[in-house]
């Protein structure tokens, strides 16, 4: 396909990721298939074989070693892309701690998909929150746009000398990897303008340069040495982030920050979401206000590093608010619940009411009327518990399903 | 493709010890076992292969090769993960590759890619990754230290710990008289069914076959591979300074051959003349004990004899 | 509190020691903890152990900074500054040293605050189990006597329980308990208080770290070749030297050396790099014509 200049055309979440590798100019990708992400790296296989895409597509054996591989290129001075999604999150979680101690940037999608077990498709975010301690940078996105900018984004705050971190691009599973929507596919050279072709900031493996990367290191003094300055340096992102928006917003027109703040100004009510069932709580923001009750919506899309600050500032003074976590950390509950409560708890300013809602577990739908329930809780003083979104309806159809699956056990002896 | 060796390589063979190439690759000093038989094996393939090298490591006792502040290797170093050493070094091979087709890097700053893996990290969780390295025709070499468990842990059961053999995790009890029940993978053979360019076995003691080799591999292409067998003086249980008279052992009752497969075809290049009884080896080792006091073992040692015997059938001339 | 440190060598049973230790000081009735301490080093290097007895609960963890006694099982630590010893130590630390020379020679020598406890368990060693650096029962033994708190019968219950639980025989074990019975009668008793710490305790000064670029984050050396920088000369308990008189130049211990100590010279002689070799004897033990001697490397100093 012919570029031209900021062509909008009908794009897949995925193809947009795929799209954002192909125009940031990637050199290398180690690949391992997944549902959904699939499609991303197949579209890339097809590219670097058709040579719109030049350097080097690698079919590796697991996450794990495509991780390995994808950390080890990004050591040795290319730029690189790699992308998956659930189980392979899981397989390759080693591989993914160690690379983010190398402190080598790259970019990587985690299309998301929920965990086993039960083994599913269909998205919420414990997969990628399991990497929320890993020390690399996250992004999530709420539409294909979005997810195209995001990357090429993702590779300049990867690639700043301040930072040399992976940077991870989330998108959900199905909801948006499998959705069409209009995307502005901005102009190559535009784009190379924005993002030069990669420069390695710090020495990389060649002969003239030998070094040792990544060798043990024992003490635990000079241990959190390391760690601190990991630390720190994630921290850093979030100015990094905010003057590479500035940056690409006034070339691109499209500008983003660590947050969307929704019609948070005046509004009573408000959910904290992300990805792509933020539109979802956009809709249910439009219906409430029409019918006079001030809601609003906080997006949250830079999840790594935490923008407390950030978000404290646009929660304050807001009277009631539910964090609907789209995961579980089971014996626990919503796992960006308590990073809010983290965010605020020093302010004056903090909301009255916060309220954490588990929804959208394994793709599980959030409707209208659900927000209705959340606006309810809320205005009853919630305490600690979860809200769970989970109905009648759900509970009629599972109960249908067990039946099959030949429950109860007793009624089936004879 | 496979690379052919010419005349000339021929030629330039190393004869006898002085011919090894006098600078160290591995600068003392290291956190090793004093006479730890791997790292003998490695600074003789190390001596061959030079310092244009990256060597990506799994975790494993050669992990302690290179402790911050400190790297022995004049070449580069990469610590990975255990099972992680070979997907890394695809990696740098690849962004080297893609460095100098695409990006004008001069020819002069490639590496030699080298993997240093434990037996445990090679035959268990290494395994996969590696099949499929080769499969790719991944452009490396390959050096496995056999030391035959998992020794950085203490000592443990690995995929490679022989017939016989007590390890932290396969102790020998009234129930249990052999300690591993598990005969030794045949990693050669498994590698080999991958039908490389390159396989070969070595061993520290026999420095001329195993630099022949490693400069043999050198001048090819794609993956080869080398199994050192690494008599391991804390995890076997000898005296440090009888590293070289174990390997020795090991290659004279034929418990360890010495040999590479090159072309399609498998060549003993130290085939012992006439084999010594197994127990000659195994007697000499904390790890074997067992079958010899309090009571002896004759039907263990009998059945690692006729294993030995098995083998080496296979290649009666 | 009583705190008993134990220098070895990884091999030397050092930790076995401390446990034996810690369990007598169980039997005897006392609250006890034992703790060995790995670094990244293997057989030969120095490590350390560490016990711990009170009559109240242990509130302590980790290493010992600062000992009431101090074990050396291994006299050839004494001049290695990275072992560090006598670290904490002060003149009322009582500090035992495995040697074969006197007390006074031992105060002198190594320059010591305080004249140390002196007995040759090697030699005992030998006597009862064959192996001289074979240090666990004995120096558990020392240890125990030092204290003046253990009585013998719980020290060999002590010696019974942990080296059962290995692979030794009842005849090895037996061999054991009357080199401990030996021990335990030479060694001298004292009655160490049992101190209290009620040291004060100062806040530690924190700092903020700043942040630093990225190749000064993570795990990067650029010296390649800089182990040799690490001395591991002192690993040794022998020292292998050769005999240039017997030596024919065949470089058979050169090519055997798995640290790559040996270097011909320009003579085509082997020379030895004593400041890294570890001492495995290989090149002793390798040469044809038997031109390397061993030495035992405290005797140098007599
Ligand atoms: C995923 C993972 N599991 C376990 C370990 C712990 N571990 C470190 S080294 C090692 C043994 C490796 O054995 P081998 O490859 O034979 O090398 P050796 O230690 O014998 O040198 C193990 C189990 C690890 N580092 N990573
Ligand atoms: S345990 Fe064995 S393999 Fe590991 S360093 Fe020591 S001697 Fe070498
Ligand atoms: S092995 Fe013996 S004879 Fe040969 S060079 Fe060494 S010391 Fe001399
Ligand atoms: S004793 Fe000999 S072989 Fe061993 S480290 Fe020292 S010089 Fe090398
Ligand atoms: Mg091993």
């Amino acid at each position: 396909m012919e570029l031209t200049r900021n062509k909008q055309i009908m794009l897949t979440g995925n193809k947009a990721a795929a799209w954002g590798a192909r125009l940031a100019g990637v050199d290398y990708v180690p690949a391992f298939p997944i549902t959904p992400q699939t499609e991303i790296v197949e579209t890339l296989a097809q590219w670097f074989a058709d040579g719109h895409m030049h350097g080097k597509y690698t079919n590796m054996d697991s996450e794990h070693s495509m991780f390995m591989a994808a950390g080890a290129a990004a050591a040795s001075g290319v730029r690189v892309f790699t992308a998956s999604s659930s189980q392979g999150i899981l397989y390759g979680l080693e591989a993914l701690h160690t690379i983010a101690g190398w402190r080598v940037p790259l970019v990587l999608v985690n299309v998301s998909r929920a965990l086993a077990t039960p083994i599913t498709l269909e998205p919420d975010h414990n997969d990628v929150l399991s990497l929320r301690d890993t020390g690399i940078i996250q992004l999530h996105a709420e539409t294909a746009q979005e997810v195209l900018d995001y990357i090429l984004m993702a590779y300049r705050i990867a690639e700043d000398p301040e930072v040399c971190l992976p940077v991870l691009v989330n998108l959900d599973g199905f909801y948006l990897s499998f959705t069409r929507e209009p995307v502005v596919l901005p102009d190559e050279a535009e784009v190379r303008e924005f993002l030069p072709l990669f420069k390695p900031s710090q020495p990389v493996f060649q002969a003239s340069e030998p070094m040792a990367r990544a060798s043990a290191v024992f003490g635990g003094g000079n241990y959190s040495y390391f760690k601190i300055q990991h630390h720190l340096a994630a921290q850093n992102v979030v100015n990094v982030y905010q003057k590479i928006t500035q940056e690409f917003g006034e070339r691109f027109g499209r500008f983003y920050d660590a947050v969307e703040r929704y019609r948070l100004d005046d509004a009573e009510y408000v959910f904290v979401m992300s990805n792509s069932f933020a539109t979802k709580g956009k809709a249910a923001v439009q219906h409430l206000r029409k019918n006079g009750i001030k809601a609003g919506l906080l997006k949250l899309s830079l999840l790594r590093p935490f923008p407390s600050q950030i978000i404290a500032d646009a929660l304050a003074h807001r009277p009631k608010v539910a964090v609907i976590d789209q995961n579980l950390a089971p014996g626990m509950g919503g796992i960006l619940y308590p990073e809010i409560l983290k965010a605020v708890y020093r302010r004056e300013d903090r909301p009255q009411h916060l309220l954490s809602v588990i929804g959208g577990l394994g793709g599980r739908d959030i409707q209208e009327g659900d927000f209705i329930s959340i606006l309810q809780r809320l205005d009853e003083a919630p305490g600690d518990d979860p809200l769970f979104l989970f109905d009648e309806k759900d509970l009629k159809q599972f109960d249908q399903l067990r039946q099959i699956a030949g429950f109860p056990r007793e009624a089936r002896i004879p | 493709m496979k690379a052919t060796i010419s005349d000339s390589l021929e030629e330039s063979k190393y004869k006898k010890v002085t011919d090894l190439n006098p600078e160290e690759e591995i600068a003392p000093g290291s956190a090793l076992c004093a006479g730890c038989g791997g790292l003998e094996g490695m600074r003789l393939a190390m001596k061959v292969l030079g310092e244009n090298t990256l060597t990506c490591n799994a975790a494993g006792c050669f992990t302690l090769i290179s402790v911050y502040p400190f790297t022995p290797l004049k070449g580069s170093w990469l610590y990975t993960t255990m099972s992680g050493p070979v997907p890394a070094a695809q990696g740098v091979r690849d962004a080297l590759d893609i460095r100098m087709q695409k990006h004008g890097l001069p020819k002069a700053e490639d590496l030699q890619v080298i993997v240093v893996a434990g037996d445990g990290s090679t035959n268990d969780m290494g395994l996969s990754p590696t099949s499929a390295a080769i499969h790719r025709n991944l452009d490396f070499i390959y050096f496995c230290y056999d030391n035959e468990a998992y020794g950085n842990t203490g000592f443990q059961h690995s995929g490679a710990s022989p017939l016989g053999s007590y390890t932290m995790t396969s102790p020998n009890t009234p129930e249990h008289p052999a300690g591993s029940e598990q005969t030794k993978k045949d990693l050669f053979g498994i590698w080999m069914a991958h039908n490389p360019p390159y396989l070969a076995t070595v061993s520290p003691r026999e420095p001329i076959d195993l630099s022949n080799k490693f400069k043999k591999a050198k001048g090819m292409k794609g993956p080869r591979l080398f199994i050192c067998l690494s008599p391991c003086p804390t995890g076997w249980g000898f005296d440090p300074k009888d590293t070289h008279l174990i390997a020795k052992l090991a290659v004279d009752t034929g418990i360890f051959p010495i040999k590479e497969f090159v072309d399609g075809k498998v060549i003993h290049t130290k085939r012992p003349r006439k084999r010594l009884p197994v127990e000659k080896y195994l007697e000499r080792q904390k790890r074997f004990q067992h079958l010899f006091a309090p009571k002896r073992r004759d039907d263990i040692i009998a059945q690692i004899q006729s294993n030995v015997d098995a083998y080496w059938e296979q290649y009666d001339e | 509190m009583l705190r008993i440190r134990l220098h070895g060598r990884g091999g030397q049973g050092i930790k076995t020691a401390s446990q034996i230790l810690g369990t007598a000081a169980h039997l005897a009735g006392y609250q006890a903890q034992d703790f060995p301490l790995y670094g990244a080093e293997r057989r030969g290097a120095p490590i350390a152990a560490y016990a711990r007895f009170s009559k109240n609960i242990v509130l302590e963890r980790g290493p010992i900074a600062q000992p009431d006694i101090v074990l050396i099982g291994d006299e050839t630590l004494l001049s290695d500054p990275m072992a560090a010893v006598t670290q904490g130590t002060d003149a009322s630390t009582l500090i035992f040293i495995n040697s074969r020379h006197t007390s006074h020679d031992l105060k002198q020598h190594y320059q010591l605050e305080s004249l140390p406890v002196q007995l040759d368990i090697s030699e005992l060693c030998q006597k009862y189990i064959q192996k001289p650096m074979i240090l666990s029962t004995a120096l558990a033994a020392v240890g125990a006597r030092l204290m003046g708190r253990i009585d013998l019968h719980h020290l060999l219950q002590a010696i019974r329980e942990e080296l059962g639980q290995g692979r030794l025989g009842p005849e090895k074990i037996a061999a054991n308990l009357k080199l401990a019975e030996e021990v335990f009668q030479k060694a001298p008793s004292f009655d160490l208080e049992f101190s209290e710490s009620d040291a004060g305790f100062s806040a530690s000064r924190l700092v903020t770290l700043e942040r630093r670029p990225p190749v000064d984050s993570a795990p990067l050396i650029f010296a390649t070749g800089n182990m040799a920088l690490r001395k591991t000369g002192n690993w040794r308990t022998h020292r292998p030297v050769i005999n240039y008189e017997e030596c024919n130049g065949c470089a058979i211990c050169y090519a055997r050396c798995p640290e790559g100590d040996i270097r011909m010279d320009t003579n085509d002689k082997p020379v030895i790099d004593y400041d890294h070799c570890k001492g495995c004897l290989i090149c002793a033990t390798e040469c044809p014509k038997h031109a390397i001697e061993i030495l035992r490397e405290v005797e140098s100093w007599n």
